[in-house]
């Protein structure tokens, strides 16, 4: 075990089924399916991915709030899959989660107060009087007072919600926040506060981030490394500097150029896929991305492509970077033949 | 002569009741959209556009909305105080529109075909055979695979893009003067979102029609518009071609939107931000409904509203443009003024 990461996911997999009646065949529907990744302690890790690839299932997996089918998760050393039901109860006071509608992840009918006490009455943490202290100073560090203690969700906006949702999980002192989509749903004015927000906090408390979204300019600014998902795999992994600036798989490459353009001047050599995402309950053979990739060749449907390093952790899977590996391999066996 | 603009709409009041009160999300808004135009309209949630194009349309609820005050004239004629009978001649056939959400916005019990056969029976004289003819062909148009199939589904089978492309053929279909577009690739994926931006490009060069594009999205406005017109609650606080607007913004709301979007800031970095958030309809006192957020703001800006201030068709609603208040400004350097 590395010590210097702190989240590692190996060869995770989480496949749900659906049946089909008694006698037919059940489906199997790979919404992860065998990913590994680690996240190094104080970075920001992102996934990426259209809906249904998979990030959010991954996210969730990872905190057990869904059971994984297959695979390891190792925090801060320990196997989280081997933890009782209690022990998982407590180290989640160490792993949050923000969600991605502010809407919907706070009890309509509980004050903020109650809202904020509850984790902390949860892990029977600080005596009771520091407790409100705790959520007072809390408050104020995500830019709330004191005054809105007692009221209730309703009565904030969007912006303000977000604020409370990270105020709830940041006021345990987690180590480790998984933040699905957490900015997605807010306007572009109120967006850049709470990422504002996400990136103090990290400073302040050196939180390591799990960052899940779908939109690629957020994810460029603030993450450190980037996983790019397809189908419930991972395709691509880097440096987030290097995958936006040199792109390898096709499919990243188009999910990059797909960015609106900044200015109306600016022209962009737009490579647009032809298709939709495939369902995942029957993915494409081979690499699941050949039916919409513009480089497809005719190995792309029959063999799953391996995994090619081009240095400083930037990993690509796809077959356009194995062809030298496997021209050269053919002409050992030619001259083997001959 | 200047051909006269497709839609013209001059001092629009809305009102909707809830309760007691009465709220109103459009406090008089002036705009135009020209002939084969593509007209974006951007603001935040809440400040008055999705309402604007629903007023356009003629669908505010009949018993709750109404507008107060204002016109609207749509190629000659006044909407505002038009008959439903004669409004459901003009919905669907010269002005349409397409919703944001592609997956609740199409009837789920009917097949593609029945639901797009709708607005020609209504519209036009075609037998049964010509109006299949014409939905396949536009369906084919929007760049769906299998027409002469899809024509037969219903739309759970179809994926989310795909929905969107049948929305867009059944705005389509009897080749509307002006289309509504309300957020049309909001719910969308960004690769699909690439794909039907490219689809509304190449429909408005083939098409001889006007686009009204209200999106939140900045970048999508770089590369759609010819125009840009920027809402704050309920107002209009900018107007510009869009090269001016994202060169040169003046309204301070617009600057903070363009400065906030974080290809704009350094990375990693702290991104700017607007102080505050979007006042209710109920906190807008009478002066300048962004001066409690705007970091210019000065004495004049609490107390009375900002006309509209024009230089070469770039107009703008704020003080700071009045060349007599300029002087009193103290943060006259800051907002740059070509002179």
């Amino acid at each position: 075990m590395n010590p210097q990461f702190l989240l590692e996911v190996n060869h995770l997999k989480k496949y749900y089924e659906i049946p089909q009646g008694m006698f037919k065949e059940k489906i199997v529907v790979r919404a992860v399916d065998d990913i590994s990744f680690s996240i190094k302690k104080g970075e920001t890790f992102a996934l990426v991915g259209e809906s249904g690839c998979g990030k959010s299932t991954t996210g969730r997996t990872i905190l057990r709030l869904t059971e994984p089918t297959d695979g390891e998760v190792r925090f801060d050393g320990e196997d989280i899959r081997s933890l009782s039901y209690e022990k998982m109860r407590l180290l989640r006071s160490r792993m949050q989660m923000v969600f991605q509608d502010p809407y919907a992840s706070l009890n309509p009918k509980k004050t903020i107060r109650e809202i904020l006490m509850e984790p902390l009455r949860v892990h029977n943490k600080y005596e009771k009087k520091e407790r409100m202290d705790k959520i007072r100073k809390i408050l104020e560090i995500v830019g709330l007072s004191d005054h809105h203690l007692d009221r209730y969700p309703h009565e904030f906006s969007g912006g303000q919600r977000q604020r409370i949702g990270i105020a709830r999980a940041v006021v345990l002192q987690p180590d480790f926040i998984i933040a699905d989509e957490p900015v997605s749903a807010l306007d572009v004015s109120v967006q850049s506060q709470v990422i504002n927000l996400m990136l103090e906090l990290q400073k302040e408390f050196g939180l390591t981030y799990l960052f899940i979204s779908h939109d690629l300019s957020v994810i460029r600014h603030m993450t450190d490394r980037m996983a790019v998902m397809y189908l419930g795999k991972i395709i691509e992994v880097g440096n987030t500097d290097d995958v936006f600036e040199n792109p390898k798989h096709p499919y990243t490459q188009a999910l990059i150029s797909a960015i609106p353009a900044n200015h109306p001047r600016e022209s962009k050599d737009r490579i647009v896929l032809e298709g939709d995402v495939p369902s995942p309950a029957n993915p494409p053979s081979g690499c699941a991305f050949h039916p919409r990739c513009p480089a497809a060749m005719e190995i792309c449907s029959r063999r799953v492509p391996e995994e090619t390093d081009f240095g400083s952790g930037h990993t690509a899977k796809c077959h356009l970077y194995q062809m030298n590996e496997k021209r050269e391999e053919k002409d050992e066996h030619a001259v083997i033949h001959s | 002569m200047m051909e006269k603009p497709l839609l013209e709409i001059q001092n629009l009041h809305v009102e909707f009741k809830s309760g007691k009160e009465v709220v109103r999300p459009i406090r008089g808004i002036d705009l135009k959209v020209n002939r084969r135009e593509t007209v974006g309209i951007v603001g935040e949630s809440g400040c008055g556009k999705s309402v604007t194009s629903l007023t356009v349309m003629g669908l505010l609820p009949e018993k709750t909305g109404r507008i107060a005050d204002g016109s609207i004239l749509f190629d000659g004629t006044e909407l505002t105080a038009l008959p439903e009978k004669a409004y459901r001649k003009i919905r669907g056939n010269d002005i349409s529109m397409i919703f944001q959400e592609p997956m609740t916005s199409l009837n789920p019990v009917f097949t593609i075909g029945e639901q797009l056969s709708e607005p020609l029976r209504q519209h036009r004289k075609m037998g049964k055979k010509e109006i299949r003819e014409t939905i396949i062909s536009t369906l084919k148009q929007v760049g769906l695979p299998r027409a002469e199939q899809i024509i037969d589904e219903y739309p759970h089978q179809l994926s989310g893009g795909m929905r969107q492309r049948v929305m867009i053929s059944l705005a389509l279909l009897c080749q509307p003067k002006l289309m509504i577009a309300d957020e049309p690739t909001t719910a969308l994926d960004v690769t699909i979102q690439a794909q039907i931006l490219e689809l509304l490009k190449a429909i408005r060069g083939s098409n001889d029609m006007s686009l009204m594009l209200i999106t939140h999205d900045l970048g999508v406005v770089a590369e759609m518009c010819d125009r840009v017109i920027v809402m704050y609650a309920g107002e209009i606080v900018e107007e510009a071609g869009v090269e001016a607007i994202f060169d040169r913004p003046l309204h301070p709301y617009t600057q903070g939107l363009m400065q906030s979007l974080p290809s704009n800031n350094e990375r990693k970095g702290k991104l700017f931000s607007i102080k505050g958030q979007v006042p209710k309809p109920s906190e807008i006192g009478k002066g300048c409904a962004f001066a409690n957020r705007c970091p210019h703001a000065f004495d004049r800006c609490f107390a009375e509203a900002p006309p509209v201030f024009s230089e070469a068709g770039h107009q703008s609603k704020c003080w700071l443009l009045d060349p007599v208040s300029k002087e009193g400004s103290r943060d006259e350097s800051s907002i740059p003024i070509r002179s």
